[in-house]
């Protein structure tokens, strides 16, 4: 199963860097010399990329991913705006929290942890899937807000997203 | 390295892996070749090292398979250079009269013998660059 996954990923990423070699579509060469590498590069890599990795292959979480998409872009959008108003202030009350959070695998983890770095303001530094925590350095904590209880203040619907996605 | 770091790098290796084959493939059409794929490939092999540690990387890495695929690459570009040797040496006998590699110039199967130099070198450096690193990363300790 890992080997499949590493192929199908190998091949869509070859597809859309060679797109155009036939009018808009593929030339046959460059199919089968994809389909050639993506095998070499499946077998190299299929105990890299991980004994569970096939559950990404199922249409459903694609379209999770898809409707995921405008959900981090808001909140990125939002984020930054914020940012820049921290900026022109200047009113920031930095520090790192611990945040509690029920996830259970390491592509939750990621994908919750790169969601609050990629909304500015907040970034995680370390992921501990012992202790079931992140810690967050925070541009400027709310009064009373330096223990969380969960993760919703940090993070907004991103863990709920997150446990989804990476299920 | 941390979760995070890991699974990333699970998820990215394999497209730098294939994006490292798509620049040596197409050296011959587009900017890259044999070198700069290698060493994209090469840095898909460090990541793994980066991310896995030390002793991750000491169980799939193969020494005599890496030394051997390296003078196989070497000889690849050789035995492709010596192919016109009736003629010249580096004399590109694919190009001009060869079964393949002989299509249309902008294709992927034409310019004779450049493809196959493309990949033996692009096999060279990925594992002479993967076994140096690896070479130093094991190297015994600081101080004596």
């Amino acid at each position: 199963m890992p080997f499949i996954v590493a192929f199908v990923l190998s091949y869509l990423l070859w597809l859309v860097l060679t797109a155009g070699t036939n009018g808009l579509l593929w030339s046959t060469q460059e199919l089968i010399a994809g389909l050639i590498f993506s095998l070499i590069v499946a077998y190299a890599t299929r105990d890299v990329i991980g004994e569970k990795a096939g559950r990404f292959l199922n249409p459903a979480k694609w379209i999770g991913f898809i409707a995921y998409s405008p959900v981090l872009f808001w909140g990125m959008v939002k984020a930054n705006l914020q940012v820049a108003w921290l900026v022109i202030t200047g009113k920031i009350r930095p520090g790192i929290v611990r945040v509690p959070v029920d996830l259970e695998n390491d592509a939750q983890y990621t994908i919750l942890s790169n969601s609050i770095t990629l909304t500015p303001g907040t970034l995680t530094i370390e992921a501990c899937p012992e202790e079931k925590a992140l810690y967050v350095h925070w541009i400027k904590i709310p009064e009373g807000m330096e223990r969380l209880e969960s993760s919703e203040p940090v993070a907004g619907p991103f863990e709920k997203w997150a446990r989804r996605l990476g299920r | 390295m941390g979760v995070i770091v890991r699974t990333g790098a699970r998820a990215t290796i394999p497209l730098i892996g294939i994006f490292g084959a798509y620049i040596v493939a197409h050296g011959h059409l587009t900017p890259g070749g044999g070198f700069q794929g290698g060493a994209t490939i090469a840095g898909a092999g460090i990541l793994f090292l980066l991310a896995f540690g030390l002793s991750e990387m000491k169980r799939h890495f193969n020494k005599n398979l890496y030394s051997a695929l390296e003078g196989i690459g070497g000889l690849a570009f050789l035995g492709a250079a010596m192919l016109g040797i009736g003629t010249a040496f580096f004399y590109n006998v694919l190009w001009h009269n060869g079964p393949f590699f002989n299509g249309k110039p902008g294709t992927l199967l034409s310019a004779g013998y450049l493809p196959i130099m493309n990949l033996a070198v692009g096999l060279k450096v990925f594992t002479g660059l993967v076994s140096a690193m690896v070479g130093l990363a094991l190297y015994r300790r600081w101080r004596k």
